[in-house]
């Protein structure tokens, strides 16, 4: 490999990681109500993508700025993330594990129904923000509108690691994730934390599709499937629950998935994804950080 | 304050309390006493609302509760403890008592940022009060997993306090504890309930019981079989027959 073709590799993989951000935060939600409910929410990366579509309609309906698509993005997110919860979670059998699988999976095709009955499933353009900024760095490119996707994915993990470990909200989460009945004992209505768990996971969900949305510069239904392999995989390498994990294995896998890109091409790209996927559940089936476990 | 009617209740066809009556006043300590499956824990489960009754009522201060969910009953002044320690073992000492501070009364007039977000410097107070209460306050930074087993007894007791119960209902908190931890336990009880604070104490220990209660409550097979002062308790025929067997029975 000589140094332009090395330079190359490089480059490619901080642009993956950079995107990586958005994997992030697909895994932060995934794994979050994991964490809370110990139930996997197949819908979510449809969700998001529902979200970031749905910012868009604001968008044409009130002739905001685009800057404000990723505000729009964030509350459609909330409601559809509140949404999500009263159909897939509320009134099904919390009992039975497979209940509230095949209720998220029902969700995820709806809303990608939904989507493609809306849009006639012709991808629609997406504002990208800062895209004709461009850092050089040495023999660097960093894209702005990547860093720009970089930072505020960054902004929203240090809020939300804020919310959860600062306040007493998020520690009421936390508590009633190691101790349900505990936590019911002591005042907080589990309801209640499910309803907001969902809510601002759908809130950080909107950003994330705004955001993969702006990188990519559209939407398209097609993304909700292939974002929702990725954010399982970026959950299980991380950790199921732990959200330092699924930070780090979302900047991993969009580094690493460019990087494949760059050495063999767009077509097996997604197979050595899935064989890091495969490497860990062999060899380190409980992830990057797993949780540790409460004793009873 | 707290008066159980009729409380029954069935799994399947095991009848794990039936139709037992009881009542504790207002700033007494109660102990509840009877041999392993008498109803004991399922008493105080049914009281904080864990299962449905299957029939029969429990009244707080004349109303009837016995609908709400469990949270709700803790916002109307019921905490307790668990028998075998369910702390949140990922938040710190300190922590656990803060998560468990927002239901009472007085914290729940306060807005909801403040409430959800902040907590009030009084609030905080109250938390270092506890725990130094408990002999905690060295540890409030520690995680509760990392405790020692009679430290974690002792964060369950004052997790329980947090949010400032009028009852409290105590699930064998000396289970696994020595003589020195259990006198401790007696002081604070006793202390407690010159505070205004109303017992109903579950406890294998019946030392300890007979000590500290002011009354004493017997069940046996899910029913009540004794009631009375600690001296009337010890002596009655029914009670011993249930701890020790009948001369033919043995």
């Amino acid at each position: 490999m000589d140094f332009l073709d090395l330079i190359d590799a490089l480059q490619s993989l901080a642009d993956g990681v950079l995107f990586g951000a958005t994997y992030a935060l697909l895994g932060i939600g995934f794994t979050l109500i994991f964490g809370v409910m110990h139930k996997i929410n197949l819908s979510f990366a449809a969700a998001s993508i529902g979200a970031a579509y749905a910012s868009l309609l604001i968008l044409a309906g009130v002739k905001a700025p685009p800057a404000l698509v990723f505000l729009a993005a964030a509350g459609c997110g909330g409601v559809i993330g509140g949404l999500v919860y009263l159909i897939g979670f509320r009134f099904i059998p919390l009992a039975n594990p497979l209940a509230t699988l095949m209720s998220t999976v029902g969700l995820l095709l709806l809303i990608d129904e939904i989507i493609v009955h809306t849009t006639a499933g012709v991808p629609l353009n997406y504002p990208a923000l800062f895209s004709d900024v461009i850092i050089r760095a040495g023999p660097f490119n960093l894209r702005g509108d990547l860093m720009f996707v970089f930072l505020l994915g960054c902004l929203c993990m240090v809020l939300l690691l804020m919310l959860l470990y600062r306040t007493r909200l998020g520690l009421a989460t936390r508590a009633m994730s190691q101790q349900p009945v505990a936590a019911e004992l002591c005042g907080i209505s589990n309801t209640k934390v499910n309803i907001l768990t969902f809510v601002t996971t759908g809130i950080v969900g909107g950003i994330a599709g705004a955001m993969i949305g702006a990188a990519i510069g559209m939407l398209s239904p097609l993304l909700s499937l292939p974002l929702t392999v990725k954010g399982l995989i970026v959950t299980v390498i991380g950790g199921l629950g732990s959200i330092p994990g699924a930070i780090i294995a979302g900047l991993l896998v969009g580094g690493l998935e460019n990087l494949f890109q760059y050495w063999r091409g767009v077509s097996e790209r997604d197979l050595y994804i899935m064989l890091l996927l495969f490497v860990f559940l062999v060899f380190r089936p409980g992830g990057l950080f797993a949780p540790a476990t409460a004793r009873d | 304050m707290l008066e159980l009617q009729g409380l029954t209740k069935h799994f399947g066809g095991v009848r794990a309390v039936e139709k037992v009556d009881l009542s504790v006043a207002q700033g007494e300590i109660l102990g509840l006493i009877g041999p392993n499956g008498s109803g004991k824990s399922t008493i105080v489960n049914l009281i904080c609302g864990l299962f449905p009754l299957t029939d029969g009522r429990v009244l707080l201060h004349g109303t009837d509760i016995s609908d709400l969910p469990p949270h709700a009953r803790v916002t109307l002044g019921i905490a307790r403890t668990f028998q075998n320690i369910r702390l949140f073992g990922q938040l710190t000492v300190w922590q656990n008592l803060w998560v468990a501070q927002n239901s009472g009364e007085q914290f729940g007039q306060e807005n909801f940022l403040r409430r959800w977000l902040g907590g009030s410097r009084r609030a905080r107070g109250e938390i270092d009060r506890t725990l130094e209460f408990f002999d905690l306050a060295h540890k409030s930074d520690e995680l509760a997993a990392n405790l020692a087993f009679g430290e974690q007894r002792r964060l369950e007791f004052a997790r329980a306090l947090a949010a400032k119960p009028s009852l409290v209902l105590l699930d064998e908190p000396a289970a696994g504890m020595n003589a020195e931890e259990i006198d401790q336990l007696d002081r604070r009880i006793r202390m407690l309930r010159d505070d205004g604070v109303t017992i109903l104490l579950i406890e294998h220990h019946v030392e300890l019981v007979m000590s500290v209660a002011d009354r004493i409550a017997v069940l046996n097979f899910g029913q009540k079989i004794a009631e009375g002062a600690p001296a009337d308790v010890q002596a009655n025929p029914l009670v011993r027959e249930a701890y020790l067997g009948t001369a033919t029975a043995a």
